[in-house]
Order: C-alpha cells, then sequence, then structure tokens
C-alpha cells in the first residue's frame, strides 16, 4: 500500500496529465457538435472493425466441428471408394469368395465419432483415451480410425470412456498391405519416431516402390480393408534376410490427434469369437 | 509563493484578454491565427512542480477555451505543453544553473531560446490545430493555417520575451 502511495506521489504528474487531458477531450466531444459527429463516426468504424474481428475468431472457433465434418466425410469417401475399387475388380476379373465377403462386411461398417480425451506419444508404450465406452456399443478389440488414416484398437472400455491401444505402442501389431497387390505383413511401431511405423514380412519376391501406399488388409475383424496407413518410406532387408522391411510414413499426426471415429461392424463380436474358438482347440 | 502565483494570474488574464480582444480577430490572409498566449507557459521556472505548472497551463487553456468558444481544444493542448516544458527546459539548461533556472534570451542565450520557443510552440500549434481541424479531409489547408500560425505565435512569444527583458532591465 505504502509502496502504491509513493508510486502515486512519485509520478503525480502523469496521473495529472491523463485526468486533464480526459476532462478537456471530455469538453472538446461535449460541447463541439462537429467533433462530437466526426468522433461517432471513427468510433463507429472503429466498432465495425471489433465486430469483424469477432467474427473472424468465431468462425476461427467453428473449424473444429467443420474439421469433424469433413473427416467423417472423408471416412465414409474412403470406404465407398474401397467398395467401388472392389466393384471393379470384381467386374474386370473373377472375384474370389473372400473378396466378395470382404465387399459384404464394408457395408455393416458402422463408424462412431470420438474426442481424444488424453494422449501421447513420448513414451515407448502409449495409449490414448476416447469419450465413448461401452454405453455407446464401444468394445474392446475395435478399430479406431482418423480422417487421415488408422489410429489403433480399444484396448479396454468402460461405461463411457475406451482406452485405444494406438499404433505408438510396442504391443501394436496391425495386418497390413500395400494397396494394388496381396502382399501383407504387420505393421509395428519401433518407439522411436512417432511418424514412422516398420511393415514386416513383405515377401521378397513382392514389387513395390518407395512412395506406395499401405492399406489396412482386412484380414481381421478390426479394420475392414483399405483404410489408409501410410506411404512406403524406406526398403530395407528384414534381419533374417528372408523378407523386406518397409519404413512406412504414417498418415495419421498422433500427436495433434483430436477427432477419431471407432469402426463398428456388425459381425465383429461373431467373427472374435470365431477365431477365439478356433484359437482353444488349436491349443488342445 | 502567494506573489509568485498573483503575478502569474496577472500574467494570464492578460494574456488571455490580449488573446480575446486582439489576436482572435487576426486571420492573416484567411489561414493563420496566432494563438501566443502559450508565452504564459514558456516563462515557468526550472524548479516549478510538474503538477503546478500542469494546473496552470490547463486553467490557461480552459479560459482561452471559454472566450474563443473553443471547449477542450485550448485545455488539452496547454496540458500537453505544459507536460513538456520543464522535460525540454531540463535538456537545455547549463550544468550549473540556478534552481530557479528562468528561461530567456539572457539565461539560455538568444538562439537556444529561439530554438526553445520553436519547440514549445511547434507542439503546442500543432496539437491545437489537430484537435481544431480533427480530420486529414482538408489536409493542403490544415498544413497551411498549422504553419502559418506557428510561425505568428513563436514571432509573437519572442517579441513578448523582447519586451519582458526590456521591462526587467
Amino acid at each position: 500500500m505504502r509502496a502504491l502511495l509513493d508510486f502515486i506521489t512519485k509520478y503525480n504528474h502523469w496521473f495529472l496529465l491523463v485526468v486533464l487531458e480526459g476532462i478537456s477531450f471530455v469538453l472538446l466531444f461535449q460541447f463541439n457538435r462537429y467533433h462530437n459527429s466526426v468522433w461517432m463516426t471513427s468510433a463507429n468504424s472503429v466498432v465495425g472493425q471489433f465486430y469483424a474481428w469477432e467474427n473472424e475468431a468465431l468462425r476461427y472457433i467453428s473449424l473444429g466441428q467443420v474439421n469433424e465434418d469433413l473427416m467423417q466425410r472423408n471416412l465414409v469417401l474412403e470406404q465407398s471408394n474401397e467398395v467401388l475399387r472392389r466393384r471393379i475388380a470384381e467386374l474386370t476379373h473373377d472375384s474370389t469368395q473372400a473378396e466378395r465377403k470382404l465387399t459384404d462386411q464394408l457395408q455393416d461398417i458402422r463408424l462412431l465419432h470420438a474426442h481424444v480425451i488424453t494422449n501421447s506419444v513420448m513414451h515407448r508404450d502409449n495409449f490414448i483415451t476416447i469419450d465413448r465406452g461401452t454405453a455407446d456399443s464401444v468394445q474392446a478389440e475395435m478399430g479406431v480410425v482418423c480422417g487421415t488414416g488408422i489410429v489403433g484398437i480399444v484396448y479396454i472400455a468402460s461405461a463411457h470412456y475406451a482406452i485405444v491401444q494406438p499404433l505408438l505402442n510396442s504391443g501394436s501389431r496391425i495386418s497390413c498391405r500395400l494397396r494394388g497387390s496381396e502382399y501383407f505383413g504387420y505393421l509395428k511401431w519401433d518407439g522411436v519416431d512417432p511418424l514412422y511405423a516398420t511393415l514386416d514380412d513383405i515377401p521378397r519376391h513382392a514389387r513395390f516402390k518407395v512412395g506406395d501406399t499401405v492399406e489396412t488388409s482386412g484380414f481381421s475383424s478390426v479394420f475392414p480393408p483399405g483404410i489408409f496407413v501410410g506411404k512406403v518410406a524406406a526398403i530395407e532387408d528384414s534381419d533374417d534376410g528372408l523378407s523386406y522391411q518397409l519404413k512406412v510414413h504414417l498418415g495419421t499426426d498422433f500427436s495433434r490427434l483430436q477427432d477419431v471415429s471407432v469402426v463398428q461392424q456388425r459381425f465383429q463380436s461373431e467373427i472374435h469369437n470365431l477365431e477365439h474358438q478356433a484359437d482353444s482347440i488349436a491349443q488342445l | 509563493m502567494l506573489l509568485t502565483s498573483l503575478q502569474r494570474l496577472l500574467w494570464m488574464l492578460v494574456l488571455v484578454a490580449a488573446q480575446l480582444l486582439v489576436f482572435n480577430h487576426i486571420h492573416l490572409f484567411g489561414y493563420a491565427t496566432p494563438l501566443p498566449f502559450v508565452y504564459f507557459l514558456l516563462r515557468f521556472p526550472l524548479n516549478t512542480e510538474r503538477w503546478s505548472i500542469l494546473l496552470w497551463g490547463f486553467v490557461c487553456g480552459l479560459l482561452t477555451d471559454i472566450i474563443s468558444l473553443t471547449p477542450g481544444i485550448g485545455s488539452a493542448a496547454m496540458t500537453m505543453t505544459a507536460f513538456v516544458q520543464p522535460l525540454l527546459l531540463n535538456l537545455m539548461v547549463p550544468k550549473d544553473a540556478v534552481e530557479d533556472f528562468r528561461p530567456g534570451y539572457r539565461t539560455l542565450g538568444f538562439w537556444p531560446y529561439v530554438y526553445y520557443v520553436t519547440q514549445l510552440t511547434f507542439l503546442f500549434t500543432l496539437i491545437y490545430f489537430l484537435l481544431l481541424s480533427f480530420s486529414f479531409h482538408h489536409f493542403l489547408d490544415f498544413i497551411i493555417s498549422f504553419v502559418s500560425s506557428w510561425a505568428l505565435t513563436l514571432l509573437l512569444c519572442l517579441i513578448f520575451e523582447g519586451f519582458h527583458k526590456k521591462g526587467h532591465e
């Protein structure tokens, strides 16, 4: 308080200047019709500028919603693209039963939008929390995608939240293939760079090049086939030299992940159960 | 102290009266109107309290505003000039100056004093005419009336100081 008083005493002439100029300007605008009118118009243009800025800011804020909508739209288009691609393949050559099955499967997919609540890319085993749970019929083993590619697989789900094991987790293995060929392998993350993952087990006779698209293979009930994963960034030999190991530049920027969609397939639990039964029979 | 204040008050009234009766009626070439009442501020000695000179400036400006029907313009310009005067004087006085150093031809020297008056009258006239025109729609008119009025004000202030010096001698 004393310091404040000292401050005011020391700089009293500044305060006095402001007060006296303030009084002068009040007089100026109060008693001069001309100044008053000029002030009003210039003030109006200033106010107008503020409104313009406010509008711009609001539009900027609503970009989030626009982005969500676009992402949903993108996913739908990607799905329909895949269906059409399959359809063309069917018409141009005799399709196998498996392909037909995949095409049918695509039509039973529902995408459930979710927000990312927590996220990390710093650890070796990262996890993501999303704001959907069993109440929205989200269950473990469901795939999670975003507008730019796959994200991961639901690990556990509570009533309103679910934890997703993203690609950036040492335990994550996602079956992927090269678009335009049927060669597939498992996509893993080496725990270093969140922008790159490794696709293993691509046979040596496979023909491909850097820049080719990597997509989901659909060989599991988690992801439908044809969802964009990333692009081949580098080709290396595997440790045993029997296959190729591809460095994949991921389409999903995990560090900026905000909106995702959970892939719900109609027969997923059925397929899942079947697979489990098959596993248990094999173990016997 | 009281005597100084009375003297100042007298000076102020004289200058304001001169403004009302004489200088307000001068519109040289339709543009130049001298505003020599700013001379009131030029004479304040070095050791004047800042708040005191601010108040004097404001009151003097307000009085001229009332008589010239320009509310706010003179008081704003005079207050700002009163704020700058001690700063400028501090820059110009010799190091060994006495405490109640009063700016003038003799104390500052002829040319430094002219320089001092030039700057303060420039500032004052500029603010005065900026507030008076309040827009740049007639920029050329503004420049002409500002510069010519400034020149007249400067000239009159220098003449006043000349008389003042003579009066003291």
